[in-house]
C-alpha cells in the first residue's frame, strides 16, 4: 500500500504545558486505510488529529501527505482533507441545507456542485426530508449525521473523525458507520477515533494506541491481540493503558 | 464571488435569527431619539449652573464697552476671555469651531453710538417734559452688540444667556439717562411714555448663525445624531454574541482546516455589520426628518456636505462593528459579551457627551472623554449637523475613530491568533 500520510518525530508542547502532548510519534498512514488511533482521555488523540488537519502545528517533527504518490505541500493538502470535529460545529439557526451551503462554498464549491453533492448526501445519511429545517429542531444523530455530511461535502480525500458517532442513537450510529464503509470502499482514506471500541474493532484496518503522547502500539488489530493475549480491543487497551483514572484539570 | 455570497448571506441568515439583537439595533434607537428629544429641556437644565465661556471682542473706542465687560464679569455667570486684536472673522471662526461657547463683539463706535441713542432718548424724556421739542425715538438708531454661540449648545441655553445680556444692557442705558435727566431735570419718577420707550426700542443684539445656515440647532439636530451612535455601537450585543458563538461551537477550528481564509468570516461579518449600522442611520434619519414634524418635533434638516455625512457614518459604524469584533473576541461566553458589552456602551456614551454634554463636565472627565469612541463620533456628528460640517473639521475626530478601529481589529487578531482560533 502506498503512504499517504508521512509522520515522523512528531511532538507537541502547549505554551505553559510542563509536559509535551506528543512525543516522537512517528508512523505512515497508508493510501485507502482506515485507521484508528484510541487511547485514554487525554493521551493525546485530539491533539495528533488537529496537527494531521493543520488545525494547530506541531512543536518537534514534520508530517509529509502524499496523493497519488505525489507529494503535496502543506498549504495544497487542505483541499483534499476532510475533518468531522467532535464539536458540532453547526449554526443551528440555519437549516441543514444552509450549513451545508456555507461550508461547501468555503470548500471552494460552485453552486451547482453545492446542490448536486448535498442532494446525494442528505439522501445516504436519511436528512433529505429535513433538508430545509433548521439545525436547532434536529435530534442529536442528526446533527451528527449532518456535521459529517459537512465534513464530505467536498469529496475529500482524507477523512478525519474526531468521536463521529458519540452520543447517537443506534440507528444514527449504523448509518454513518456504513456511510463510512462506502467511502472508505469509493478510495477515501478515513483516520478515525473513538471510545466505542467494538466499533472501532470492527471497522479499523489498523490502530495506533497512544498513551501519554507516544504510540504504545500500532498495528493490525488481530496480531496486535494476538501479541498481547487480549480478547478484545477493549481488554487490548487495558493491557496497554492500565486501569488508573487519567483525570486531568 | 459564491463564497462571499454564501458567506454574507449565511451572516445576514444568522442576524434575522437573532430577534434581541434586532430589536436593540433599530427599535431602541428610534424609541430614545423620540423619548430624549422630547424631554431634553429638562435633560439640560444642569447646563445652567455652570459658568458660560465667552470670547469677548472689544473694539469700542469710548467706555461702555469696559463697563458692559465689568458688568459681565461682576454677574459671576460668564468665564471671559477677552480679545483685542481679533477681526469680525476670526471672532466668528473661534465660536463657530467649538473653541468658545459664547461670543460678544463691540464694534469701534459702541460708545458713540451709544452716548447718541441715550441722548436721543434724553431729548425725547425732556421734551416730553416740556423743556425742549419732542423728538421721534425712531430717528437715534439703538446700537448693536454682536453675539454668537458655539451650534453645539443648545437653543434654550442660548436664549437664556442672550437675555442675561440684554438684563446688563438694559441696566447701563437705564443708568445712563436717568443719571443725566436727575441731574438736569430733578425729575423724581421717569413719564409713562418714556417708560414705553426705553422698552420698545432696545439696544439690538444680533444673533450671527454658522456658516450653512439652514441649519438650526434645536434638539432634534442634537439628539438623533446623539443616540443614533449610541444605537450603533449596541451592536457589540449581536455581533459580539456572534462571534463568540462561532468559537463556542467550534465552526473555527472547522475553518482552520479548510482551504479558506478566516477572514473570509471576519470580512462578511464585518460587511453586514456595516450594512446594519447605515441601515440604522437611514432608519433613525428617515424617521426624524419624516415623522418628527408630525409629532410636533423639528424636523432632521442634513447638512450641505454629503460627502462628509458618508464619511463619518461610515467610519463610525466601523469602529462600532471592531470594537463588538473585540469583544466577541475577548469574551469567553455570551453572557461575558452581552454584560460587559452593555455596560461599557453606556459608560462610553455617558462619558462621551451623548447624555450630558462634555463642555459642562469637570475638567479631568474632559480628559475622560477622549477614549470614548462616541465621544469622537459624536464631535463628527455635530461638526456636521450643527456646524455646518467642514471637512477641517472632520479630520481629528474620523482620524481618531479610524486610529480606535485599528487597534480593535489588531487586539482581535492577535487574541484569536493567540488562542490558536485563526
Amino acid at each position: 500500500m502506498s503512504t499517504l500520510i508521512s509522520i515522523e518525530g512528531l511532538g507537541k508542547l502547549y505554551p505553559k504545558a510542563g509536559e509535551p502532548s506528543l512525543k516522537e510519534v512517528s508512523f505512515n498512514i497508508h493510501q485507502g486505510e482506515r485507521f484508528g488511533i484510541f487511547g485514554p482521555n487525554g493521551a493525546g488523540k485530539t491533539t495528533l488529529i488537529s496537527i494531521l488537519c493543520q488545525i494547530i502545528p506541531a512543536t518537534e517533527g514534520q508530517v509529509r501527505y502524499f496523493i497519488k504518490d505525489r507529494e503535496v505541500s502543506f498549504s495544497d493538502i487542505k483541499q483534499h482533507i476532510g475533518f468531522v470535529p467532535q464539536d458540532l460545529a453547526l449554526y443551528e439557526g440555519l437549516t441543514a441545507f444552509q450549513n451545508v451551503e456555507y461550508f461547501g462554498a468555503l470548500f471552494n464549491m460552485s453552486a451547482f456542485q453545492v446542490r448536486e453533492r448535498a442532494a446525494h448526501l442528505f439522501g445516504l445519511l436519511g436528512l433529505s426530508q429535513v433538508a430545509n429545517k433548521p439545525v436547532k429542531t434536529f435530534s442529536g444523530g442528526m446533527k451528527r449525521r449532518l456535521n459529517l455530511i459537512v465534513g464530505v461535502m467536498h469529496e475529500p480525500g482524507i477523512l478525519f473523525l474526531d468521536e463521529p458517532t458519540v452520543g447517537v442513537d443506534i440507528q444514527s450510529r449504523t448509518a454513518i458507520l456504513e456511510f463510512l464503509n462506502t467511502l472508505n470502499e469509493s478510495g477515501t482514506s478515513i483516520v478515525y477515533t473513538s471510545h466505542h471500541l467494538d466499533e472501532a474493532e470492527r471497522f479499523c484496518d489498523r490502530i495506533a494506541v497512544i498513551d501519554r503522547g507516544r504510540v504504545i502500539a500500532l498495528d493490525e488489530i488481530g496480531p496486535l491481540l494476538r501479541e498481547h493475549a487480549a480478547a478484545d480491543l477493549t481488554h487490548l487497551l487495558i493491557k496497554l493503558t492500565g486501569k488508573e483514572f487519567r483525570d486531568h484539570v | 464571488m459564491y463564497k462571499s455570497f454564501i458567506s454574507i448571506k449565511k451572516e445576514l441568515l444568522l442576524l434575522v435569527n437573532d430577534k434581541t439583537g434586532l430589536a436593540l439595533m433599530f427599535a431602541m434607537p428610534l424609541l430614545l431619539v423620540l423619548i430624549i428629544t422630547i424631554i431634553q429641556d429638562s435633560a439640560f437644565k444642569v447646563v445652567n449652573e455652570n459658568k458660560i465661556s465667552m470670547l469677548v471682542v472689544n473694539k469700542d473706542e469710548g467706555a461702555e464697552g469696559a463697563t458692559l465687560v465689568e458688568l459681565l464679569a461682576a454677574s459671576g455667570m460668564f468665564d471671559l476671555r477677552l480679545e483685542e486684536d481679533c477681526s469680525f472673522a476670526d471672532f466668528q471662526e473661534s465660536v463657530a469651531s467649538g473653541k468658545t461657547l459664547t461670543g460678544l463683539y463691540l464694534r469701534e463706535d459702541f460708545s458713540s453710538r451709544f452716548g447718541e441713542h441715550a441722548a436721543g432718548l434724553s431729548a425725547m424724556i425732556m421734551g416730553e417734559a416740556g423743556f425742549s421739542e419732542t423728538l421721534a425715538v425712531g430717528e437715534s438708531e439703538a446700537p448693536s452688540v454682536y453675539f454668537m454661540n458655539d451650534p453645539v449648545l443648545q437653543d434654550n441655553y442660548v436664549l437664556s444667556v442672550v437675555n442675561m445680556l440684554n438684563t446688563h444692557l438694559n441696566v447701563m442705558e437705564v443708568s445712563r439717562m436717568l443719571e443725566s435727566l436727575y441731574a438736569e431735570m430733578g425729575f423724581e419718577e421717569l413719564p409713562a411714555s418714556v417708560k414705553e420707550a426705553l422698552g420698545s426700542n432696545r439696544i439690538k443684539i444680533e444673533r450671527v448663525l454658522p456658516k450653512d445656515q439652514h441649519l438650526i440647532p434645536n434638539s432634534t439636530q442634537h439628539n438623533v445624531p446623539a443616540w443614533t451612535i449610541f444605537a450603533m455601537f449596541f451592536m457589540v450585543i449581536s455581533l459580539g454574541s456572534n462571534l463568540v458563538l462561532e468559537k463556542a461551537t467550534g465552526s473555527f477550528l472547522r475553518l482552520k482546516s479548510m482551504p479558506s481564509s478566516f477572514w473570509w468570516v471576519m470580512l462578511s461579518k464585518q460587511f453586514v455589520y456595516m450594512g446594519v449600522g447605515l441601515l440604522q442611520v437611514v432608519f433613525v434619519f428617515g424617521v426624524a426628518m419624516l415623522l418628527f414634524p408630525f409629532l410636533n418635533l423639528p424636523p432632521l434638516l442634513l447638512p450641505n456636505n454629503v460627502p462628509g455625512i458618508l464619511a463619518v457614518v461610515l467610519v463610525s459604524v466601523f469602529s462600532a462593528v471592531s470594537y463588538a469584533l473585540m469583544l466577541g473576541a475577548l469574551s469567553r461566553t455570551q453572557e461575558q459579551s452581552n454584560g460587559f458589552g452593555a455596560i461599557s456602551i453606556i459608560i462610553f456614551a455617558a462619558i462621551g457627551g451623548v447624555w450630558v454634554p462634555t463642555f459642562v463636565m469637570p475638567e479631568y472627565m474632559k480628559m475622560i472623554s477622549m477614549i470614548s469612541p462616541l465621544n469622537w463620533s459624536l464631535e463628527a456628528f455635530y461638526a456636521l449637523f450643527l456646524r455646518g460640517g467642514e471637512w477641517s473639521e472632520l479630520w481629528l475626530p474620523l482620524g481618531i475613530l479610524l486610529v480606535f478601529s485599528f487597534i480593535c481589529q489588531l487586539i482581535t487578531f492577535l487574541h484569536l491568533h493567540r488562542n490558536r482560533l485563526i
